[in-house]
């Protein structure tokens, strides 16, 4: 099923998040459990984890955006 | 701040459901964890492990030490249902070991001990099998807030130095490096079959011979355990990052302590002072 991925608001008082890096190209399946972006705080670097086994359709912002928590960044088929 | 200034090593897993799944929980029993409100690194494997360090009295801090994520404001109403709440989430979180930190409550005559002491005493009665470890602000030091919390039976006793004294005035300036000292050696005193716990901050600008001084200055208040993490700047406005410790000098520090005669050493980037708490118990 066709579906979109969200920037996680990792602490309720996020507002947005860069996406510093992509770890899945599109086209390229992934499977439950792996990192599959990366968000870039002021403490870290958190890499997100896959919810599901999927294949990443569609990247929507390019690494280095800043994004709106909870705006889609990607289309996935999962 | 640019991803490539961050080292490889402070990369860290993030599992939306799982982070979800306990943050819901702790909104739902009007709970803080000290993960959520300092911004922790480690949330995301913790609150899948199912492990938080639950933070009480509020989450308003009385002082404003300048490497702190948590808020500092004027501090909230303690709530009298707060240790009944924290006991029922501990017990849902099947947590074996239970941590609780606190804000630092300057404006309470008794710094917050009362309520260590009713959280501790529920716990007990509700998770009868696990172990608690309470990490402490300095209560001023003052013998008989001290007094109440060791009367309450924790199993660990922890409280942080944080950095070397001779940062203190720059990033704890509310704080004496004396009187943290004074709280370890004074808790293990009345209380010494409880294990006695601090930690500290590097990458502040410390050098090595100050934090060999430091390490020598803990021990001989006979602490038991040591925790030495990262420093992890919250924001710009907070106190600047000096530099990031490669995980070979964590490595070092850790056997110059244990060389030193503590019992157990963490060490490493993402160490916290409540990070696997559990461990150090049982080792």
């Amino acid at each position: 099923m066709k579906k979109n991925i969200v920037m996680p608001r990792l602490r309720e008082e996020m507002r947005s998040g860069v996406l510093c890096a992509w770890l899945k190209e599109e086209g390229e399946a992934y499977q439950k459990g792996e990192p599959i972006f990366e968000i870039e705080t002021d403490k870290v670097v958190n890499q997100v984890e896959a919810a599901a086994d999927g294949v990443m359709l569609r990247q929507l912002v390019e690494e280095g955006d800043e994004v709106p928590a909870e705006a889609a960044v990607a289309e996935v088929e999962e | 701040m640019s991803a490539a200034r961050k080292p490889d090593w402070l990369k860290v897993p993030y599992n939306r459901d799982a982070v979800n799944e306990v943050a819901e929980m702790m909104r739902s029993l009007k709970l803080n964890t000290v993960c959520n409100s300092a911004n922790c690194p480690n949330l995301g494997e913790c609150y899948q492990k199912h492990t938080a360090t639950f933070m009480i009295l509020g989450s308003r801090c009385t002082r404003n030490c300048r490497f702190c994520n948590v808020t500092h404001f004027h501090p909230e109403p303690v709530d009298p249902d707060e240790p009944e709440n924290l006991a029922a989430a501990a017990k849902r979180l099947g947590l074996r070991h239970v941590v609780i930190t606190q804000v630092t409550r300057d404006d309470l005559p008794d710094g917050g001990a009362g309520q260590f002491a009713a959280c501790l005493n529920r716990l007990h009665e509700v998770c009868p099998g696990a172990t608690v470890e309470v990490l402490i602000s300095d209560m001023k030091g003052d013998r008989a807030c001290l007094d109440t919390v060791m009367a309450a039976g924790p199993d660990v006793l922890n409280h942080n130095v944080e950095t070397v004294p001779e940062l203190y005035a720059a990033v704890r300036p509310q704080a004496v490096y004396e009187r943290s000292l004074e709280v370890l050696r004074y808790c293990k005193q009345v209380r010494p079959e409880a294990r006695t716990k601090t930690g500290f901050m590097v990458g502040l600008g410390e050098t090595e011979d100050q934090i060999a001084r430091l390490m020598d200055d803990v021990l001989a208040t006979g602490c038991d355990i040591l925790t030495i993490g990262q420093y992890l700047q919250p924001s710009p406005q907070h106190y600047p990052l000096a530099r990031y410790v490669t995980p070979e000098e964590f490595a070092r520090y850790k056997e110059l302590a244990l060389s030193k005669g503590f019992k157990y050493v963490a060490s490493a980037p993402l160490v916290r002072s409540s990070y696997r708490a559990a461990e150090a118990l049982e080792a």
